[in-house]
């Protein structure tokens, strides 16, 4: 049972590694590709802004600020069985620092769900968050 | 060469007419060691210096009322005959637009007759004495404004005192060593206070030193020192400030902002009119100020640059929005489309993809939260499925300066950042498997206190299978042994799913890291709810309704209907006291059915037993 248990753990890891580069690079550089990455009804959460939908969420992508990501921690696990029927999927959760316009680092945490369909992982849900308050305006 | 030809233009149109030189005997001698004196900019060196007519003058940072007060007698000013036998040397306007007065036998009048005395000789000019200070006989005080040094100059042996004394007034120009200690920090700290207009979040220290809150320190914002302390009170006081105005202040040099300019980055509207700003590259370090409105007039700079459009464009370098400068309005610059500037969408505290989900993701977050602030955290081995699996990251966030105060030592040996942990069997044994396991880590963790008003939630899947649910915010870490309790910040990612007749988790995800200062800012101590009775007894009660705050929801307790620990459950923890114990499974189980199942107990009493040999050593045989 822990053998078979490590052997998925070690493969989230290693999906978990790959993703986030490719993520971060299509975040950074190839914003019009980063629908690809996502189920058709995948969800993003920016900050408590929810955009549901590949398409979507490319768009609202497009719109933000130019970004420069540094990953500072990456974290990976298998979800449990019970909880995706038995589907492959993993909770992989990020923190490290983006830039916006060059302007001073701001550190975020985030966090993704993502799951094999068709020979390709893609994105159920991918949560994003900012850390600082949230202001008053 | 040509700089210094400039200032010297700056410097006084009569200096060539009235060269003492030539009439003085003394001669021009340049002192070697006078180089304490950082403020003044190079350019000033050789030309500055050229002006002493007087050996005697320490251009450096006059060392207040130190000065010893017998050069009087050494120069014979005053040996022999009372009356002044030599003309009055002329006075120059100094660099710095400070002036240094010295009473010598001042001390022995009443301060306020003195001052009053003075006030009426120089009226109708203004006397604004700062830094007053009596020290033997010797009074000294600092004046701001050249005319009043001049006057005050001119009024050197013209003043008869009752006692038939003639006031001896020595000026020269300079300005006295500052130290910022605490006392002074709390007066600048009033001062501000008294001059800061919340509504408008706008700031007026016009000529700061003369406040009578400072007068009697010399808190003249043209030291750095002070000027720095001022934007430091502001970036922790008031940061979100919008207008700042420093109009007359001598203010010469910015070139230290750079490194505080972080602190201004709300401030829009700067007022710098009236100071000594000679150079358009002083404003160099402020770039990164969101300006849009900003005041210069009456600094040498504005007359250097007489050329209206290139004074406007070398503001525009450095500060793209300003559409106000010297309260004329500029006509908008042209851009390019391109450059359009983006901005963040706003943020928003919860996300919920599901509003049916609101009420269940409520009362388990308020359920778990309050578990993990109380001291009974293995309760919440309901709140996790028998295999569910957990981790755990940590790191310092940007641009931490005091690490040493908040180190997260705690977190770092279970710190599965998978791009530092790079071998397998390392990655797998971080993780915690099991909620035994996952709650014997959890009681490890220092003890918290969640400040649950400031979450932030987003709730990303809610189906009948799972619910994904994603939690951050700040908690106090209390009893961990700083000297201070650290306000830490986190993010929890957890997969939720129905069991029986509640929840449980089945993997979480931790992240820990400090809160940054402006987090600390929004920090609320949400007092807990008193401990619900549950806590004070065995682990087999179920959670009760009570648990919940809001029992109009119709909805069972969250966490599954507990009668009894399972035996599976029984057998984990079993387990698990044997491994930490050392002690057999038959002893194990003797052991947590003597402390009803609490592991937290078992292992205490295992412990205190263990220590006075109360221990059989069969109890370690296996």
């Amino acid at each position: 049972m822990d053998s078979s248990l490590k052997g998925k753990v070690d493969q989230a890891c290693r999906v978990a590694e790959e993703f986030t580069k490719l993520y971060y690079e299509a975040a950074d550089k190839r914003r019009h590709l980063i629908s690809r990455l996502y189920l058709d009804t995948g969800l993003l959460t920016w900050n408590g802004n929810g955009v549901i939908g590949n398409e979507k969420i490319q768009k609202f992508y497009i719109e933000l600020p130019p970004t420069d990501h540094t990953l500072t921690t990456l974290d990976a696990q298998p979800i449990l069985d019970d909880a995706v029927n038995g589907q492959l999927t993993y909770l992989i959760q990020v923190s490290g620092t983006v830039k916006y316009q060059e302007r001073t680092p701001k550190t975020f945490q985030q966090n993704f769900i993502v799951t094999a369909e068709g020979g390709k992982w893609k994105i159920v849900s991918d949560c994003f968050r900012l850390q600082e308050p949230i202001s008053e305006k | 060469m040509s700089k210094k030809f400039q200032n010297q233009q700056h410097w006084k149109p009569g200096y060539n007419e009235h060269d003492f030189r030539s009439t003085n005997e003394r001669r021009v001698t340049f002192k070697t060691k006078k180089s304490n004196n950082k403020d003044k900019g190079k350019d000033w060196g050789a030309s500055i210096r050229a002006h002493l007519y007087d050996e005697d003058i320490d251009m450096g940072n006059i060392a207040g009322p130190s000065r010893p007060g017998n050069k009087y007698n050494k120069k014979g000013h005053r040996s022999g005959s009372p009356a002044p036998k030599t003309m009055k040397r002329k006075l120059w306007e100094g660099p710095s637009g400070w002036y240094r007065v010295t009473l010598p036998y001042g001390n022995k009048y009443d301060k306020q007759f003195l001052q009053q005395t003075l006030l009426e000789k120089i009226k109708p000019l203004p006397f604004w004495p700062i830094a007053w200070k009596g020290a033997g006989n010797i009074v000294t005080f600092f004046v701001d404004e050249f005319k009043v040094a001049e006057k005050l100059h001119s009024l050197h042996y013209a003043i008869q005192m009752p006692d038939g004394f003639k006031l001896i007034i020595k000026v020269i120009y300079g300005s006295p060593n500052v130290n910022i200690d605490q006392e002074l920090k709390d007066k600048m700290k009033l001062a501000m206070a008294n001059r800061y207009n919340a509504a408008n979040k706008a700031l007026d220290l016009t000529k700061f030193h003369t406040d009578p809150i400072l007068q009697d320190g010399f808190c003249a914002l043209y030291k750095p020192i002070i000027l720095i302390a001022v934007i430091e009170i502001i970036g922790e006081n008031i940061p979100d400030l919008e207008a700042l105005c420093l109009n007359d202040n001598r203010i010469q040099i910015l070139t230290f902002l750079k490194k505080y300019v972080e602190k201004l980055k709300n401030v829009r509207i700067l007022h710098l009119a009236h100071n000594k700003i000679r150079d358009m590259s002083m404003l160099d370090s402020l770039i990164g100020m969101p300006l849009v409105e900003l005041l210069l007039d009456g600094n040498p700079l504005c007359d250097r640059l007489k050329d209206k459009a290139l004074y406007t464009s070398e503001i525009r370098n450095r500060f793209p929005k300003i559409m106000k400068l010297d309260g004329i309005d500029l006509p908008p610059p042209i851009s390019f489309d391109l450059a359009e500037e983006h901005t963040l969408p706003p943020s928003s505290q919860t996300f919920l993809c599901n509003s049916e989900g609101g009420t269940i993701v409520r009362q388990f977050l308020e359920q778990y939260f309050q578990l993990l602030d109380s001291d009974n955290r293995q309760l919440l081995v309901q709140a996790y499925h028998e295999n569910a699996v957990f981790s755990l990251t940590m790191a310092y966030p940007y641009g931490t300066k005091d690490k040493a105060s908040n180190w997260l030592n705690w977190y770092s040996t279970d710190n599965r950042n998978l791009l530092r942990v790079t071998d397998s069997d390392r990655r797998f044994k971080l993780l915690k498997k099991g909620h035994v396991s996952i709650v014997s880590f959890l009681k490890d963790m220092p003890m918290t206190s969640h400040d649950i008003m400031n979450f932030k939630v987003d709730l990303t899947v809610f189906t009948s299978l799972m619910l994904s649910l994603t939690v951050s915010g700040m908690f106090k870490e209390i009893k961990s042994g700083h000297k201070h309790s650290p306000i830490r910040s986190f993010s929890r990612t957890l997969i939720i799913i129905p069991a029986g007749t509640g929840y449980c988790i089945c993997n979480e995800e931790l992240h820990i890291t400090n809160a940054t200062e402006d987090q600390i800012k929004t920090f609320k101590s949400t007092p807990m709810p008193p401990p619900p009775a549950v806590i004070v007894t065995p682990p087999q009660v179920s959670i009760p309704n009570a648990l919940v705050p809001n029992t109009s929801v119709p909805n069972a307790p969250l966490i599954p209907e507990f009668n009894g620990i399972d035996d599976l459950t029984k057998q984990r923890m079993v387990e698990a006291l044997s491994a930490q114990s050392g002690m057999n499974s038959e002893w194990s189980t003797k052991c947590l059915q003597e402390t009803e199942w609490n592991f937290d107990r078992a292992t205490m009493v295992f412990n205190e037993l263990h220590k006075q040999g109360g221990i059989p050593a069969e109890a370690f045989v296996k």
